[in-house]
């Protein structure tokens, strides 16, 4: 789920990365506001098929691909909220929320496919930096985001450390006696990095 | 290099309730420092004592002329440490980027950046991986990485703890060889590897939290299995 940046010529990856989150925020924005009506469902789907085709990830098919593999790696989280609300709301609100969760979530993948994270930590920097007067540090606020999006892949494979070692010692899944092992490791990778962060020059 | 680069006065650090290094003097003179002893024999509370990464107790420390607790910027801005887990000192999302993050803080020119990236990418031999995402490497590749990442800055001292720790011989090796390479920079290496210990000019040894041992390799190195052996 979490997309990763692929190289490309196309508008989109050439635009300046403040003006292109500000554009596709307030896309994502404005999908997400949309009304709980079957028409949101058709709409939905219709921006994020013409984002993807008109945002030049590639020749052909080639953004539509992308699209389709965006939406497979969403594929649960599609199932859940759809079965979730259908138990409780009934179809019409069903079909257009997950319609509209679906949609902000792969036009949010746009940004990290065509930008660099470096490119995206220099545009929140410099987009906070007039909020310096408030007492914000910018150059912090950014480098915290950049560290919390590159921290969730380890921490998904230090949670898959912690079950595989529970089950070789014949634990069942069970979200007990998972949480504090868990937590330990956690807090273990939050006291390395930040004395990584340290020596590699971050006040 | 005629003053000693580091230099300790009867230093003690105390963290909690427990006092980890007692009593610490001791002058390093070698470029490069093994630094050996048992599990919790205070070595890595030095390498960090060294790093400017926690603080002395009491007593005095020169590095470099620096003394860590007054100018900790100025320290950090000359010296690297390296750490056992490659995965926690690697922040970026690609290797490139990784490398260039060491040399945030100096906004360089953007020809330069990309030059001094390359340059370092070349000599760890990570150029073919640039575009790779940093988390998806091998434990080998990562650690060259992490390594890569603190030697881009060029710094004076390098500062390592364990850094071979987690990996295979032959990824263990190629580790070694660029950390002990003479790319103008000293070395205070601490390991368990007693073959990469002699290969040091100089070797400290810990018990307890404190000195027992400081001289050539092949003297401190067999003062170490003596107690071993016990
Ligand atoms: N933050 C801390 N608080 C209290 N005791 C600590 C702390 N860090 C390390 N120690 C203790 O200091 C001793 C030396 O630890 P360390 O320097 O990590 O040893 P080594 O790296 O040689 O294994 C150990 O007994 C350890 O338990
Ligand atoms: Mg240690």
């Amino acid at each position: 789920m979490l997309t990763l940046y692929r190289p490309g010529t196309g508008w989109l990856h050439r635009m300046p990365a403040g003006p292109k989150l500000l554009l596709i925020l307030s896309v994502v924005l404005v999908v997400s506001l949309l009304p709980a009506h079957w028409s949101t469902a058709a709409i939905a789907a219709l921006v994020a098929i013409v984002g993807y085709t008109v945002s030049g990830l590639g020749p052909g098919l080639r953004g539509i691909r992308e699209l389709g593999h965006q939406m497979f790696s969403l594929r649960w989280i599609m199932v859940i909220t759809l079965v979730s609300q259908l138990i409780f709301m009934g179809p019409e609100p069903a079909v257009a929320n997950t319609a509209r969760v679906t949609a902000a979530i792969v036009l949010a993948a746009l940004l990290s496919l065509t930008t660099r994270v470096t490119a995206l930590l220099d545009a929140i920097e410099r987009g906070l930096r007039p909020l310096e007067r408030l007492g914000l540090d910018a150059a912090r606020c950014a480098l915290l985001l950049t560290v919390t999006i590159s921290t969730i892949p380890v921490l998904g494979r230090r949670a898959a450390e912690v079950r595989d070692a529970q089950r070789a010692r014949g634990a069942r899944n069970n979200p007990q006696t998972f949480v504090i092992p868990f937590l330990i490791v956690a807090l273990k990778h939050a006291d390395e990095l930040g004395d990584a962060l340290t020596a590699r020059g971050v006040r | 290099m005629s003053a000693p680069a580091i230099r300790l006065k009867d230093v003690g650090v105390r963290l909690g309730e427990v006092d980890v290094l007692q009593n610490l003097s001791l002058d390093l003179q070698a470029r490069t420092v093994a630094v050996i002893g048992e599990n919790g024999s205070g070595k890595s509370t030095f390498a960090r004592l060294l790093g400017g990464l926690i603080n002395r107790t009491s007593g005095e420390l020169s590095i470099m002329g620096i003394d860590p607790a007054r100018r900790a910027a100025e320290l950090r801005r000359r010296i690297a440490i390296v750490f056992s887990n490659p995965d926690a000192q690697i922040i970026m999302p690609t290797v490139a980027e990784d490398v260039a993050f060491s040399l945030r803080a100096d906004r360089l020119p953007p020809a330069e950046l990309t030059q001094r990236v390359g340059a370092a990418m070349e000599r760890f031999g990570l150029t073919e991986l640039a575009q790779r995402p940093s988390h998806d490497l091998s434990g080998g590749q990562k650690q060259l990485l992490a390594l890569c990442g603190a030697m881009v800055r060029n710094p004076e001292l390098v500062i390592a703890d364990e850094p071979t720790a987690y990996l295979d011989a032959r990824n263990a090796r190629r580790v070694a060889e660029h950390l002990l390479e003479d790319a103008g920079h000293r070395l205070v290496l601490v390991t368990h590897d007693l073959a990469l210990a002699a290969r040091c000019e100089q070797v400290v040894l810990f018990a307890g939290g404190a000195l027992v041992g400081l001289g050539e390799p092949e003297e401190i190195i067999s003062q170490y299995e003596a107690v071993l052996a016990c």
